[in-house]
């Protein structure tokens, strides 16, 4: 994979990942959530800008090539579009339009619902790293961010080991969400 | 209805939440839809996208005029603002999942990088056929909790009827059908080994119970 190719990747998962935290950032109306949306926007204006400078150079030296560069850049603005969109959606909570029962029920009877939860000093998820648990192929919820000691970590990494206290907030499908929070809760003992 | 009355009168009847909802689950799976479309190289995948967004463009509407009916004093219209912003966000996502589609219209030989961006991205795309001696083969997608046991979304499903895009909990699977499903890689390896029969489906009491 070249250069531009896993800039156009980093700019592709990380647009998902915005939408994801957007959301989020609604359901609980928290704006800490929703400015790392506008930082990671922020981020993906370098990137759309880097991935840009770089098509129109490779585009001078290889002009044979230039139908593919335009698929690179069409798509580009497609990803940044998704971005922008989701940006705008965690403005909504910036400006503090966002405290609206309708909002938040929306949310949570969508078919994506996103959960927080809290580990107990009992459950089995205390102390095991994200890669370990598996929990996203497992109970079909995906961790997104852990609210640690005040501060957020957003979308950890599999070496991320979860301790008690930790707030989870992952999305997925509503029929997972009781598992997940049993398994936070302790009540739950088997993944 | 008169011809000039744009918005559909079903979707009128929704309620603001209602409206909500359906844009927020619109906006998810139709972006996952275009990026399988172009994986695949499949038109009917790129129409079923085209119709979400027309979609959404009518509820975005219907919207607009629940809200403005609703707004009734500055703090309402304030909340209500507030919607209305997100309702915009939503249908952009799905103009964009629009763009996205528009590249089939590019020979696949200048888009060789897109199906291994696919590849390479967290969220991958892949399809996988379900064989006659899976446990999910006869069982419907709400039962089995596909997306609750592998993390697992299936985007689309072709059985002997055709294809569905974004099918329901109601449906049922059958050996032979293929799923294309959007999730991480590790899910996806758990899902195959399901799908072929070579580890048990693990069924959810509960699940099965609330099922009927």
């Amino acid at each position: 994979m070249n250069k531009i190719e896993s800039m156009l990747l980093e700019l592709k998962d990380t647009s998902e990942f915005m939408i994801d935290l957007a959301y989020s950032s609604l359901l609980y109306n928290n704006s800490e959530i929703a400015e790392e949306v506008e930082f990671l926007e922020r981020k993906m204006d370098d990137l759309s800008a880097d991935i840009q400078e770089a098509i129109v150079n490779l585009g001078m030296q290889q002009p044979q090539e230039i139908a593919k560069f335009s698929v690179i850049l069409r798509l580009q603005m497609a990803i940044e579009d998704i971005a922008n969109a989701a940006a705008s959606i965690a403005d909504v909570v910036l400006r503090g339009l966002g405290d609206h029962p309708v909002i938040q029920m929306s949310i949570q009877e969508s078919e994506v619902t996103i959960e927080k939860a809290l580990i107990a000093p009992n459950s089995i998820l205390k102390d095991k790293s994200l890669g370990e648990l598996r929990l996203g192929s497992h109970c079909g919820m995906y961790v997104i961010a852990i609210k640690r000691d005040d501060m957020f970590i957003y979308n950890p990494g599999r070496d991320e080991v979860l301790r008690e206290g930790d707030v989870l907030i992952a999305n997925g499908p509503d029929d997972a969400a009781d598992f997940f929070i049993g398994l936070a809760d302790g009540s739950e003992k088997e993944l | 209805m008169s011809e000039d009355d744009y918005v559909d009168l079903d979707r009128i009847d929704m309620t603001v939440q209602e409206l909500l909802t359906e844009m927020k689950d619109i906006s998810e799976v139709i972006v996952d839809l275009a990026y399988a479309s172009l994986m695949y190289n499949s038109r009917e995948m790129a129409m079923r996208v085209n119709e979400l967004e027309d979609e959404m463009e009518e509820l975005k509407y219907a919207m607009r005029v629940k809200a403005l009916m609703a707004a009734r004093t500055r703090e309402d219209a304030k909340q209500l603002s507030g919607i209305l912003q997100i309702a915009s966000a939503a249908d952009r996502i799905s103009h964009a999942a629009g763009e996205i589609v528009e590249l089939l219209d590019v020979a696949p030989e200048k888009r060789p990088f897109i199906t291994n961006l696919i590849n390479e991205s967290d969220e991958k795309i892949r399809m996988i056929r379900i064989s006659p001696s899976s446990d999910m083969a006869g069982n419907t997608i709400g039962k089995l909790g596909v997306e609750a046991n592998t993390g697992m979304k299936i985007i689309a499903l072709k059985n002997r009827y055709g294809w569905t895009y974004d099918p329901d909990d109601n449906v049922k699977l059958r050996a032979g059908d293929d799923i294309i499903v959007s999730g991480t890689e590790d899910g996806g390896n758990r899902l195959s080994e399901f799908a072929s029969g070579r580890i048990p489906w693990e069924f959810d009491e509960e699940r099965s119970g609330e099922d009927e």
